[in-house]
C-alpha cells in the first residue's frame, strides 16, 4: 500500500482553548484520491485544511505530510510547496495587478526564474482554458473567472495535493460545470469542502463528515 | 522616526504644534465630507503599515507609506497622518502628546510636498515611467521626513546632532525600500483602479458654513 | 481602543473624558519641562498608580512600555558621547560624559512617565467617549469623525492584510530581503488600498441611505460635575507639587 500524502492523528485545536473546534480528529489522504469533507458551518473544515499546511498549529496531535512528521515552520514550508490551498474567497488569494503576475507569484517563491515562471503561467492558463488572460486585471474579473485564476495560481506550483475550500461557492451553473470538468481531469489528490451534493457526487471517491470535532 | 516626549526644546515643540494645527486646518478645509471615508482608509493603512515588518538585509523595517498617503491626499494628508500618529501614541506609546505636533509635521509636510512634486508627473506618466514616479515619491517622502527629524533634534541642542546623523544613515535603506514599495503600489493602483488617486479635494460652499 | 483592552468599571470611568485628556496632556507638559530627577521619578510613581487605578493589565502595559523603551534607549544612545562634560567611561575613541548620561536618563524617565499616564488616562477610554471628549474640547467635528472612522477601518484593513498574508504564505511566500519580496509587499498594500477604497464607497452609500448630508452631529456630553471638579483640582495639586519639587 502506498503511504498517505497526509496523515493527521489526534488533532486538537481551538481558537479559544476552552471551546476546541477539533477534538481528536483523524484524517488521511492517499495519493490520487478525492475526499469530500462535509460538516456544518463553523465545524472546523477550513481549520483542518489550514492545520494540514501549518498555517495553524494543533494544540495536540501530529501532522504527517509527504512521509515525514511536520512540526516546525521550516518543515511546513516544504509542505506548502507540494500541497495547494484554494481559498474560499478568491479575493483573499489574488493580490497582484495582473493575472500573469499573480499566477507567477507561487513559482517565483519556489525559486523559479522569471522566464520559467512566464512559461508556467502560459501553460497553466492554457490548461484551464484561460489562454489570453495574462494581461487581464485580476481585480476586474468576474467571480467565476477569479475562482479559476485562483485555481491557476495554485496549480502553477505543480502541487501533489489540492485542498479546495468550497470551490464552487457562489459560482453559476455553467462555471461550476466547467470547474468540475477541470477538477475531474486533474491527477492530484484532493480534499473537497463543499455543501453541494451534486458537486461532490461527481468528484468525490469517499466522504468524511466533521462532527463534534471528529471526523466520521 | 517618532520623536519621544522629553527630547525636544520648548520652542521646537511649540513651533511644531502651531504648524501641525495650521496644516490640519488647511487639510480639513478642503476636505469634502464625501471623501472622509477614503481619507480614513488611508489613515488606517498608514497605521497598519507600521505593524508590517519588511526584511532589509539582516534587520527589518516597518513600512511608513507617507509618500503614498501624500500622493493620494495632498493637504488632507495632514489630518490623516495626525489621526494615525495620535492613535499610535495612545496604543503603542510611540511618540507622545507633547511631541505629537512635531511628529505630525515631520511626516505630513513631506507627504504634501510629494503630492505637488510627484503627482502631476505620476498622472501623466506612461506605464513604464509610473514605477519611477512612485519610487521617487516614496523615497523623497522618507528622506525629507528624516531630514526634518534631524532638524528638529539639532534645533533642540547641539548634543543631538550625532543622533540626527545616525538616524539619517540608518534610514537610507528604509528610503530605498519604501520607494520600491510605493512604486509597486502605484503601478498596481493605476492598473487595477485608474481613478484611485483622482479625487481632487474641492470644498463645496456648505462645508465652509458648517465647519469649525 | 485597538490593541488595548478596555478594562471594565475602573474608578477613572466615572470621570469626564475631557478631564482625562487634559490631565494626560498637562501631566506630559509638566513632566517634560522638569529639570531634576526627583520630579520625573515621582511622576513615574504617580503614573503607575494611575495604571493600577485604571485597572490596566499590569504585565501587558509594562511589556508595551519596555518595547517603547527599547526605541527610546536606541535614540538616546549617542547622547552621552555627544554631550561635553566629565568623562564617565570610554568605548575605544568615544568618551561618554556624566552629563550626557544624566540627560539621556532624564529623557527616558520623562518619556516613560508621560506614556504611562497616556495609557492609563486616555488609551483606556472607549473610542466613542474619546471622540466625544475631543469634540467637547472644540476639536473640529470632521477631525473627530475621521478619528472614529479610522479606528473602525484599522481592524478591517488589518484583517484583510492578515488574510492576504496567510494566502501568500500558503503559496510558499517567505519575506526575504529581495525585490520579489518588496514588490509583493507593494502589491499587497496597493491591493489593500484598492479594496478598502471600494469598501469606503459602500460605507458612504450606506451612510447616505441613512440620511447623511455631510454634517456630523456633535454628540451631547455629560456636564462637568462636582466629582470632576474635585478630581481636576486634585490633579492640579499633584502637578503643582511636581513643579514645586522640581524647583527646589
Amino acid at each position: 500500500m502506498t503511504p498517505p500524502l497526509f496523515h493527521l492523528a489526534g488533532i486538537r485545536f481551538g481558537y479559544d482553548p476552552s471551546h476546541p473546534v477539533l477534538r481528536g480528529a483523524e484524517f488521511s489522504l492517499a495519493p490520487g484520491e478525492r475526499v469530500a469533507l462535509t460538516g456544518r458551518n463553523g465545524c472546523g473544515k477550513t481549520t483542518l485544511l489550514h492545520l494540514m499546511l501549518g498555517l495553524l498549529r494543533p494544540q495536540a496531535g501530529s501532522v504527517e505530510a509527504f512521509g515525514a512528521p511536520r512540526r516546525t515552520e521550516a518543515a511546513f514550508r516544504a509542505v506548502r510547496a507540494r500541497a495547494g490551498l484554494l481559498f474560499q474567497d478568491s479575493d483573499d488569494q489574488l493580490f497582484c495587478p495582473t493575472v500573469a503576475e499573480d499566477v507567477a507569484f507561487g513559482p517565483l517563491n519556489l525559486g523559479k526564474s522569471r522566464s520559467e515562471a512566464a512559461d508556467i503561467v502560459t501553460d497553466t492558463l492554457t490548461m484551464l482554458g484561460l489562454a489570453g488572460f495574462e494581461r487581464r486585471i485580476t481585480y476586474q474579473l468576474s467571480g467565476g473567472e477569479k475562482r479559476l485564476v485562483a485555481l491557476a495560481t495554485v496549480l502553477a506550483m505543480a502541487p501533489e495535493a489540492l485542498l479546495l475550500d468550497e470551490p464552487c461557492n457562489g459560482l453559476d451553473a455553467g462555471t461550476e460545470d466547467r470547474l468540475i470538468t477541470i477538477l475531474a481531469g486533474l491527477p492530484q489528490a484532493m480534499v473537497l469542502i463543499s455543501h453541494d451534493a451534486a458537486f461532490l457526487d461527481r468528484l468525490a471517491h469517499r466522504r468524511v463528515e466533521l462532527r463534534d470535532g471528529r471526523l466520521i | 522616526m517618532h520623536i519621544v516626549d522629553g527630547v525636544l526644546s520648548a520652542p521646537v515643540l511649540a513651533g511644531g504644534t502651531v504648524l501641525a494645527v495650521a496644516g490640519i486646518a488647511r487639510g480639513l478645509k478642503t476636505l469634502e465630507p464625501d471623501h472622509l471615508p477614503r481619507v480614513a482608509v488611508l489613515s488606517s493603512a498608514f497605521f497598519v503599515a507600521s505593524l508590517v515588518h519588511v526584511p532589509v538585509g539582516p534587520t527589518s523595517t516597518h513600512m511608513l507609506l507617507s509618500g503614498l498617503v501624500g500622493l493620494a491626499l495632498g493637504w488632507a494628508a495632514f489630518p490623516a497622518i495626525a489621526v494615525a500618529l495620535f492613535l499610535q501614541a495612545m496604543v503603542f506609546g510611540f511618540g507622545g502628546l507633547t511631541a505629537l505636533g512635531v511628529n505630525i509635521v515631520n511626516m505630513a509636510a513631506p507627504a504634501v510636498l510629494v503630492h505637488y512634486l510627484c503627482r502631476p508627473g505620476l498622472c501623466r506618466a506612461e506605464p513604464a515611467a509610473l514605477f519611477g514616479w512612485g519610487l521617487a515619491a516614496g523615497t523623497l517622502a522618507i528622506a525629507l521626513s528624516v531630514l526634518m527629524v534631524g532638524l528638529a533634534l539639532a534645533a533642540s541642542g547641539r548634543a543631538f546632532i550625532p543622533a540626527a546623523e545616525l538616524i539619517f544613515v540608518t534610514h537610507l535603506p528604509v528610503m530605498a525600500i519604501e520607494g520600491l514599495l510605493v512604486g509597486a503600489a502605484v503601478v498596481l493602483a493605476r492598473q487595477v483602479k485608474p481613478g484611485l488617486f483622482d479625487f481632487t479635494p474641492v470644498a463645496p460652499a456648505w462645508v465652509e458654513a458648517g465647519d469649525d | 481602543m485597538i490593541g488595548a483592552s478596555v478594562p471594565a468599571d475602573s474608578l477613572l470611568d466615572v470621570l469626564d473624558a475631557r478631564l482625562r485628556l487634559l490631565a494626560a496632556l498637562s501631566f506630559a507638559l509638566v513632566v517634560v519641562s522638569s529639570r531634576g530627577f526627583l520630579a520625573p521619578a515621582l511622576a513615574n510613581a504617580a503614573a503607575l498608580v494611575l495604571v493600577v487605578v485604571a485597572r490596566l493589565p499590569l504585565d501587558r502595559t509594562l511589556h508595551r512600555l519596555l518595547h517603547v523603551d527599547g526605541f527610546i534607549l536606541l535614540a538616546l544612545a549617542t547622547l552621552p558621547f555627544s554631550t561635553p562634560g566629565d568623562i564617565a567611561f570610554s568605548l575605544g575613541p568615544l568618551a561618554a560624559s556624566r552629563q550626557g548620561l544624566a540627560q539621556a536618563g532624564l529623557i527616558a524617565l520623562q518619556a516613560n512617565a508621560a506614556i504611562l499616564a497616556l495609557f492609563a488616562l486616555v488609551a483606556s477610554l472607549e473610542t466613542v467617549s474619546l471622540g466625544r471628549a475631543l469634540a467637547g474640547l472644540q476639536v473640529s467635528p470632521k477631525l473627530v469623525q475621521l478619528l472614529l472612522m479610522t479606528v473602525r477601518y484599522i481592524s478591517v484593513i488589518e484583517r484583510e492584510y492578515r488574510s492576504l498574508r496567510l494566502a501568500m504564505k500558503a503559496r510558499a511566500f517567505r519575506a526575504r530581503s529581495d525585490r520579489h519580496t518588496w514588490r509583493s509587499f507593494g502589491y499587497l498594500f496597493g491591493m489593500l488600498l484598492v479594496r478598502s477604497f471600494d469598501r469606503a464607497e459602500r460605507i458612504l452609500i450606506a451612510m447616505k441611505c441613512r440620511g447623511f448630508d455631510g454634517r456630523f452631529p456633535v454628540a451631547e456630553h455629560a456636564r462637568f460635575n462636582r466629582r470632576d471638579l474635585w478630581c481636576g483640582l486634585g490633579w492640579l495639586a499633584v502637578l503643582g507639587l511636581l513643579i514645586g519639587i522640581d524647583r527646589i
